[in-house]
């Protein structure tokens, strides 16, 4: 595949506008493999969890580990600053993280400034042939500077798709694509060969989707009645939506084979996950902050009365068909000895779990509840890291379970998720992973960049819930 | 190509401490013995040489004092790419900045970015290396240079190395050794030679782009080995250590065959090739083995006259050849001065450089004696010549060395000796008294130790000797001057100098019937010194005066005269 004939190594300073599926990681690869030996090139991206994709791919693409050094953008920021502490003259606690919205910020001017001053050029241009940056699009205004003063020493290319920026960054707004990123990087090509869908046999899909690009780009309404084989509409008329999308979601990829990415609204968590709950093998995708688990947490305390009330409704907000009202009443009656069955399984656990409060009795519950017939997890990935933060406090003198919640989150962080075959999630949740099949829920709720994102997860079909077919989102 | 940029030495054999900023070419270093100069050459080699083994003892502690770890810091500069890895080494970045001589924990904009190393000995002998950072430390952080990282920045010492290859060849205990072996086992000395038959030339074509090196190499500097050298096995190591590779010339005499000098001068030389790798070298004694051209030949291949220099050269030396090819620049004093080490660097000051020309063996002396001009320098040469005839030491055997300012203003000598003095080098001044230096600056040198013997009240020289001496003395330097100059000069400069009132003849009659009258000795030394045509105004007449007529005469001389004649010698015979 080469990439359009874009010569990552041949560029100065420049910008080369990546549209989704058009081969961008493989130019980087390619360009790595090329390089060869002698210094590496610094190749820089925004989150860990794209760090791992990234690190993955250019593993199977036999990249050698020696042409480049791999890192966040904010990775590399706090290794600067923590190096040279003096120059950047920051206070210690900021690399603590104990106010991540604020630190954040605070760490990338630290090391901006650091880069600024000059006191490390030398040894920029020492350790690293070239940088490049992936996903530029969600640079923020420090995150920019960052690398543009690095550039001022190491020859420096960024990719990435402004059409792909739905990321914010807290306090720290993102760079503008044209007047910031393109001002300091000049435009240097673009790429234009929808790779992953001809790969797929798709191809007349992939090269609509660069005309949905453009469109999109351009403010102009798209048509979904015109779009090639493979795009199916779904009328919501306002008579059954909720049914029409659940048929939506259920829906088979070609030939059995391969994964299916439903995308719901951002806006509305509860909404994805009633949707995974009622999905048949579907599971939600998470966000890395575990915001729920590290809720339930701080606020779950075993002595309290209501603890086993507590942890019936974090299993059934986690897992299908669990009566968490029915097994707290039952176990009620049990405790006063007015129940004539005697107790299942699970609430014989629970009956443990009431006289003996600990960690290992309520991991025991939540293990016992999910043997259920019937009960299935949809949001296995708080099941798992809620299982394994109270088997870590059950273990480790002094650790609250709030504090071992806080480590697993961050222990998660570094791992790459697993594509789940079928898994629900936000278009910010789902950037980043491909699937054969994408099927948008609600299409209207969605602005140009996030409907684009959305479109481009499948690179065979594409199912999109909406009123009309004529969609015409703000930009 | 690291270049050390700051020595830090402490409590390590002769020094108790030392802080030096060496040149980033060569480093001579030059002083009397024991003031350390080895110490320092053998610090630089065990803090970066490459050894898994070294062995300290107790010995290595200054004044045996096991108390106090001996620590060696160096700070280095023109770090290449691999140095300044922030993985391996970001933590331990520092800065250096040339003007001030001061390091910085963290690399800063404009000024050098460098590593230091450190090498511990504590009271366990266990020798440690480890980088200087204080950041790192306050991380509870430690880690030394990388292995492959420390071979590389290895500096190559030439220094016994080349006679363990010459005791092979001069009949050593090893090589006598092998003669009777060889009678004893011929069958081993034949196994050898198959050996060598078998393997051929195979080393030949493993090793050819290091013998077209060593052949350029060698034919750049002189030495005499062919073009053709080979690279075969050695079958004298055969025997022993069961075959070695060594170079061999064109006739397949093994090159360790060559001299001393030779195989240090090659030895220099190729490390020349490879200093785009390790660009440090330590020499002890410079000149060992070398005549002067050949010790002139190998600073040059050392790189004394490029800019920028090649190499990074920290070398001892007792030659005043090596120094008159040096620059003040180049030349560092060893002193030792309230407990601490000093390397002082000579300079080019205030015509530094003609003194290291002229009088280059001054800067290896321990005392200067700074003579006003030629006449002064030959009278202590005269005189202490026929003071060694009579059974005294010479003062030159002593480490004293006459430097001639070769007259000009009565302040030049004291430019001149006070800039020894800055050197640590005790110093004297004899100077005449007819022009009488600015009394601040004469101050000045006494304060600071300096000596200074002044001739009596406005004498010149030739007025003191005319003045002090017997009669016999007084005529046989007339005679002396006569014989030199020739009756009639001699006579006009008498007429000259007393305004036609005197003659030779009237001077030699006076000296027949009532002894030369005192106005007379005025004359004659009036006379003696006439301008540009002085009667002993060059070294060599003075010093034949001297030996000849003014040391015999001493004993008869004007006391007064004659102490201060001994106070010089008492002086310069002080040094022990």
């Amino acid at each position: 595949m080469p990439g359009d004939h874009i010569d990552l190594l041949a560029i100065s300073r420049g910008t080369v506008t990546a549209p989704a599926g058009c081969g961008k990681t493989h130019l980087i690869a390619e360009a790595l493999t090329r390089h060869g030996s002698g210094k590496p090139i610094l190749v820089l991206t925004h989150t860990n969890a794209g760090v791992v994709a990234l690190r993955g791919r250019l593993d199977r693409a036999g990249v050698p580990a020696k042409a480049y050094r791999l890192s966040t953008i904010d990775g590399w920021a706090m290794r600067l600053i923590s190096t040279f502490p003096m120059r950047s003259a920051h206070k210690a606690e900021l690399l603590h993280l104990a106010n991540p919205r604020t630190d954040y910020p605070n760490i990338r001017a630290a090391a901006a400034k650091l880069l600024k001053a000059g006191h490390v050029s030398d040894i920029l241009a020492a350790n690293y042939a070239r940088l490049i940056v992936d996903e530029y699009q969600d640079c923020s205004i420090r995150q920019h500077a960052i690398v543009g003063f690095a550039a001022q020493v190491l020859p420096t290319c960024v990719l990435g798709d402004p059409m792909q920026a739905i990321f914010g960054f807290g306090d720290d707004d993102l760079a503008k694509w044209d007047d910031d990123v393109c001002a300091y990087f000049p435009l240097a090509g673009e790429l234009a060969t929808p790779w992953r869908w001809m790969n797929a046999g798709a191809e007349p899909l992939g090269h609509w989707l660069l005309y949905v690009r453009d469109m999109l780009l351009r403010g102009q309404p798209i048509d979904l009645r015109t779009a090639p084989d493979g795009v199916t509409w779904v009328e919501l008329d306002g008579s059954e939506d909720h049914q029409r999308r659940l048929r939506a979601a259920r829906v088979r990829p070609p030939g059995g084979q391969g994964s299916v990415l439903i995308i719901g609204d951002s806006t509305k968590p509860d909404g994805q996950r009633q949707f995974a709950s009622q999905t048949p093998g579907a599971i939600t995708v998470e966000a890395v902050d575990l915001r729920d688990l590290v809720a339930f947490a701080r606020a779950f305390d075993l002595a309290a009365p209501e603890a086993l009330e507590r942890l019936a409704n974090f299993a059934q907000s986690v897992m299908r068909n669990v009566g968490a009202a029915d097994l707290v009443r039952r176990v009620q009656s049990l405790v006063r000895g007015t129940a004539r069955k005697p107790p299942t399984a699970v609430e014989s656990s629970a009956l443990t779990f009431v006289h003996t409060p600990s960690h290992r009795a309520a991991v025991d519950l939540l293990v016992e509840i999910g043997k259920e017939g019937g009960v299935s997890a949809h949001r296995p990935a708080v099941l798992r890291a809620c299982i394994k933060a109270l088997q870590l406090c059950g273990g480790t003198e002094g650790l609250s379970f709030h504090e071992a919640a806080i480590r697993v989150r961050e222990q998660n962080r570094l791992v790459g998720r697993p594509l789940p075959r079928r898994a629900v999630g936000s278009t910010l949740l789902l950037k980043g992973l491909e699937a054969e099949v994408a099927v948008i829920l609600n299409a209207s709720a969605l602005d140009a960049r996030n409907l684009y994102v959305a479109m481009t997860r499948g690179s065979k079909n594409l199912t999109v819930c909406a009123p009309s077919p004529v969609l015409n989102p703000p930009i | 190509m690291a270049r050390v940029r700051a020595i830090e030495i402490g409590n390590f054999r002769g020094i108790k401490a030392l802080t030096w900023h060496p040149a980033p070419g060569i480093n001579c270093l030059i002083g009397p013995g024991d003031s350390g100069k080895s110490s320092i050459i053998d610090a630089i080699d065990l803090c970066l040489g490459a050894r898994r083994n070294v062995q300290f003892t107790d010995a290595d502690f200054h004044l045996l004092n096991v108390e106090t770890p001996i620590s060696i810091e160096i700070t280095l500069g023109e770090l290449d790419d691999d140095l300044k890895n922030l993985d391996a080494y970001g933590m331990y970045l520092r800065s250096f900045d040339a003007e001030t001589g001061t390091i910085e924990d963290e690399p800063e904009k404009d000024l050098e970015t460098v590593l230091t190393i450190k090498l511990t000995v504590a009271s366990d002998l266990e020798p440690q290396w480890t980088l200087v950072s204080a950041r790192a430390e306050g991380q509870g952080l430690s880690r030394s240079l990388g292995w492959g990282d420390r071979i590389r920045l290895a500096p190559t010492r030439i220094g016994a190395v080349a006679d363990y290859h010459l005791g092979w060849r001069r009949g050593s205990v090893l090589n006598r050794v092998s003669d009777e072996r060889a009678d004893a086992s011929a069958a081993l000395a034949k196994a050898a030679r198959d050996a060598r038959a078998a393997f051929g030339d195979e080393a030949q074509e493993q090793l050819g782009e290091t013998l077209g090196i060593v052949a350029t190499t060698a034919k750049d500097l002189g030495i005499p080995i062919g073009e053709n050298i080979k690279a075969m096995l050695d079958a004298h190591s055969v025997s022993f250590s069961g075959g070695t590779i060594s170079l061999h010339d064109e006739n397949g005499v093994p090159l360790r065959g060559l001299g001393t000098g030779s195989t240090r001068l090659l030895i220099a030389g190729l490390q020349r090739e490879a200093a785009a790798h390790s660009s440090i070298i330590l020499i002890d004694e410079l000149e060992y083995g070398l005549e002067p051209h050949r010790i002139i030949r190998l600073l040059g291949s050392l790189g004394a006259k490029d800019a920028p220099p090649p190499l990074q050269v920290f070398m001892t030396t007792h030659s005043p050849v090596a120094l008159r090819e040096l620059s003040g620049n180049q030349l560092f004093v060893s002193r030792v001065g309230m407990g601490r080490h000093e390397a002082r660097v000579v300079g080019n000051a205030d015509g530094m450089q003609s003194t290291i020309r002229l009088y280059p063996d001054a800067f290896l002396a321990s005392r200067v004696v700074v003579c006003e001009g030629a006449s002064e320098v030959g009278l202590i040469r005269g005189l202490d010549q026929h003071r060694t005839t009579n059974g005294h030491d010479a003062i030159t055997a002593k480490g004293v060395a006459l430097v001639d300012c070769g007259g000009g203003g009565a302040d030049r000598p004291f430019t001149r000796a006070t800039a020894f003095q800055a050197l640590g080098y005790r110093v004297a001044v004899v100077r005449d008294d007819d022009k009488k230096p600015t009394k601040a600056v004469e101050e000045a040198f006494v304060a600071d130790g300096g000596r200074v013997v002044a001739w009596r009240d406005g004498c010149a020289l030739e007025d003191e000797l005319f003045l002090s001496l017997s009669e016999d003395g007084v005529i046989k330097l007339l005679d002396r001057a006569v014989e030199l100059h020739g009756q009639e000069l001699v006579n006009d400069h008498i007429k000259s100098a007393s305004q036609n009132a005197k003659d030779l003849d009237a001077i030699r009659t006076e000296a027949l019937i009532d002894g030369i009258a005192p106005e007379s000795r005025v004359i004659l030394g009036k006379a003696a010194r006439s301008r540009k045509a002085g009667w002993f105004k060059s070294v060599t007449w003075m010093e034949d005066a001297s030996r000849d007529i003014v040391g015999p005469d001493l004993v008869h001389a004007d006391p007064d005269f004659r102490a201060l004649i001994e106070s010089i010698f008492a002086w310069a015979g002080d040094a022990g």
